[in-house]
């Protein structure tokens, strides 16, 4: 019997996107790898549901879950918001209105992180209401934790955009902290757990990636009602501060330094 | 054009005002710079990487990230393809200078380093005295550029507001850069589609808003690469009219531009330079340019009356051929022997009357008179074969 042409129409398409996917090889490589991480992270997640709760915010799971939720949605933006603007056509001209690279960043994000603010409360609202989350809010504990978390994820956007800029792709330090935050770095279980499904001190690791700090600080604002006056509160808040205050000169440096070479390379107008 | 001028002048006033003293310093290094754009010995290098082959496969391949960042952080040793060649440019203030060349010439490349959008690896280059290198921040306060791929406009937003994003970015004051964008919008024909969202407009309107850009903060200096590919005839007159008669012999603005369009070189370029891998192979005026190849013309009579005797055309193509500055003269004779005109090959400086007294002489009537001269295509054709030869 004759294949029908339609059907031949449908397959051709096929081929050619699997031909397409095939040449993009980090692509297809990380995303085998999302793939593997995501459902070890849920799995790890799922587990940690069965346990009792509180061990680090003294909070109950959804409560938990819902503040991470709310601030990965404020925070992810920050970085998304270059990628999604940087094309070779707006960067070219951009540059040539003589604004300063650091303001072609921020301007980028500027409007992603405003929706985020406002997509943030009602998260809060209906995870309070209809979810029972119970939050114990510090107000200007969650101030600085949200500035502080805007200053590490600026410079994630920074060192994001600087080795977009050179390589024209996912960058792979970007991707490999976005994918390793969502087992390291505490967004849908506390990272203390880590000890006691890896090894014990593994939950160290979780201290040196970035995200880790947003989510922790934010939790402890929103969930324990921290005070600034507490020193182990103020000891916590100034190593987040800290972390920021060393990475946004790097993400600065990494711009600079990826403008330059694609200036150099005479590729900042591809991508 | 008076308002457009009162305009430009506002806006140089607010700005002169809002930047204070870094502004003085401007005028004066613009004011001491000889030239408005002047490179010397520029030279530009690209990295190439090459597949297992040997053959290139681009100047980097954009598909695989870590390869990329990999070969950057190990500074892999690449081969390179020499984009500019030692490029010596001096470019008055005022003038209309047109950059020709076959592709792969190094045209783009010349106009992005003085854009600062590319850095080149050898010479300098200046524009109105600022250092593209060392100051980019005054360069590109001084210069304007419209290259063919850069868009930046945003596809959902009217043409009207993209123009407003611009001016703020420019850091125009608010009055000042709605006067200026209306008058933008009525200067190049757009205004009554001002309020069309961008991805509505034709590509002549896309053009003409990118041109409306260029003129946002009125700079001493434009650059252009192609800037009528693309545009119908009407639309590309329009655009030369534009910066010949209002940009540059009106406002004194310097206009430099990239293009394949000869015509369009000829017919508004006061200097040209033809570019061929990486090089100035000639640099001068169009008029000039046309008689560098071919340093002649073709003078052309006819005659009215062609009944003529063969010893005596004879005799007289001797002394036409014996005239100083004439080449060779050809006749042209018809099946019944008459003489129909006569071709001459003469300089371009060759004094004609002695030419027409030979022919007076021996009783001939003229019907007309041609002169035919090299044009700026043929020119270009053959020193560009030449220098691949």
């Amino acid at each position: 019997m004759e294949i029908p042409i339609q059907l031949k129409q449908i397959a051709a398409f096929t081929k050619r996107d699997f031909f397409s996917w095939t040449t993009y090889k980090t692509a297809m490589t990380t995303q085998l790898i999302n793939i593997l991480i995501g459902v070890f992270s849920w799995g790890v997640a799922a587990s940690y549901v069965q346990k009792p709760v509180a061990e680090m915010y003294n909070s109950d799971y959804v409560s938990f879950l819902v503040v991470g939720i709310a601030i990965g949605n404020l925070v992810m933006p920050l970085v998304q918001g270059v990628e999604r603007q940087l094309n070779p056509w707006t960067l070219e001209t951009v540059l040539m209105t003589g604004i300063s690279i650091p303001v072609f960043v921020i301007g980028n994000i500027a409007w992603n992180y405003i929706f985020s603010v406002l997509t943030f409360i009602p998260y809060l609202l209906i995870g309070t209401s209809v979810f029972g989350a119970r939050l114990d809010v510090n107000i200007p504990s969650t101030i600085l934790a949200f500035t502080i978390s805007a200053a590490i994820m600026m410079s994630m956007a920074f060192i994001s955009t600087g080795l977009r800029i050179v390589t024209k792709s996912t960058d792979p330090i970007t991707w490999a902290i976005n994918i390793l935050q969502n087992l390291f770095a505490g967004v849908a279980f506390p990272v203390v757990y880590l000890d006691t499904i890896f090894f014990q001190g593994a939950s160290n690791l979780s201290w040196f990636l970035p995200q880790t700090w947003v989510y922790h600080l934010s939790r402890l604002a929103m969930l324990t009602n921290a005070s600034l006056t507490d020193p182990k509160v103020l000891l916590e808040f100034l190593k987040g501060g800290l972390f920021a205050i060393i990475l946004l000169p790097i993400g600065y440096r990494v711009l600079r330094w990826g403008v330059a070479r694609s200036k150099k390379e005479g590729t900042l107008g591809w991508y | 054009m008076k308002s457009g001028l009162a305009i430009s002048i506002n806006l140089m006033d607010c700005f002169a005002s809002a930047c204070g003293g870094m502004v003085s310093q401007w005028y004066s290094s613009t004011m001491n710079a000889k030239y408005a754009i002047e490179t010397i010995g520029l030279t530009k290098k690209y990295p190439t990487r090459r597949d297992d082959s040997g053959g290139l496969y681009g100047r980097h391949s954009s598909t695989d990230s870590f390869v990329a960042i990999f070969d950057v952080l190990r500074n892999r040793k690449r081969s390179y393809i020499e984009a500019l060649r030692g490029i010596d440019l001096q470019i008055r203030k005022g003038e209309i200078f047109g950059l020709l060349g076959p592709n792969g010439a190094g045209k783009t490349t010349l106009i992005k380093i003085l854009c600062t959008l590319v850095i080149h690896d050898e010479g300098e280059a200046y524009v109105n005295g600022f250092d593209v290198k060392k100051e980019p921040g005054n360069v590109v306060k001084h210069l304007q550029a419209v290259l063919p791929e850069s868009r930046g406009f945003n596809w959902r937003l009217t043409g009207k507001q993209n123009l407003q994003f611009y001016s703020l970015l420019y850091g125009i004051p608010e009055k000042a850069a709605r006067e200026r964008v209306n008058y933008l919008l009525e200067l190049t024909g757009l205004k009554d589609r001002a309020n069309d969202g961008y991805q509505q407009y034709s590509t002549g309107m896309q053009r003409k808003l990118l041109l409306c850009r260029a003129l946002l903060r009125n700079t001493p200096v434009l650059l252009f690469d192609e800037p009528t590919a693309g545009l119908d005839p009407t639309a590309a007159a329009e655009f030369r009219s534009l910066v010949r008669d209002k940009l540059a012999r009106q406002e004194g603005t310097t206009v430099m531009l990239s293009t394949h369009n000869l015509n369009e070189a000829q017919d508004i370029c006061d200097r040209i330079a033809i570019l061929d891998r990486g090089k100035i192979i000639a640099c001068d005026t169009p008029g000039k340019i046309q008689y560098a190849v071919h340093d002649e013309k073709v003078f052309s009579i006819a005659f009215a009356d062609g009944r003529f005797d063969e010893e005596r055309g004879r005799q007289m193509l001797n002394a036409l051929e014996a005239i100083q500055g004439v080449h060779g003269a050809t006749p042209d004779v018809d099946t019944a022997r008459n003489l129909r005109g006569l071709s001459l090959r003469v300089d371009k400086d060759t004094d004609l009357s002695d030419i027409l007294s030979v022919i007076m002489k021996n009783d001939l009537k003229i019907s007309s008179i041609n002169t035919t001269e090299p044009s700026l295509e043929e020119a270009f054709m053959a020193i560009t074969r030449r220098r691949g030869e």
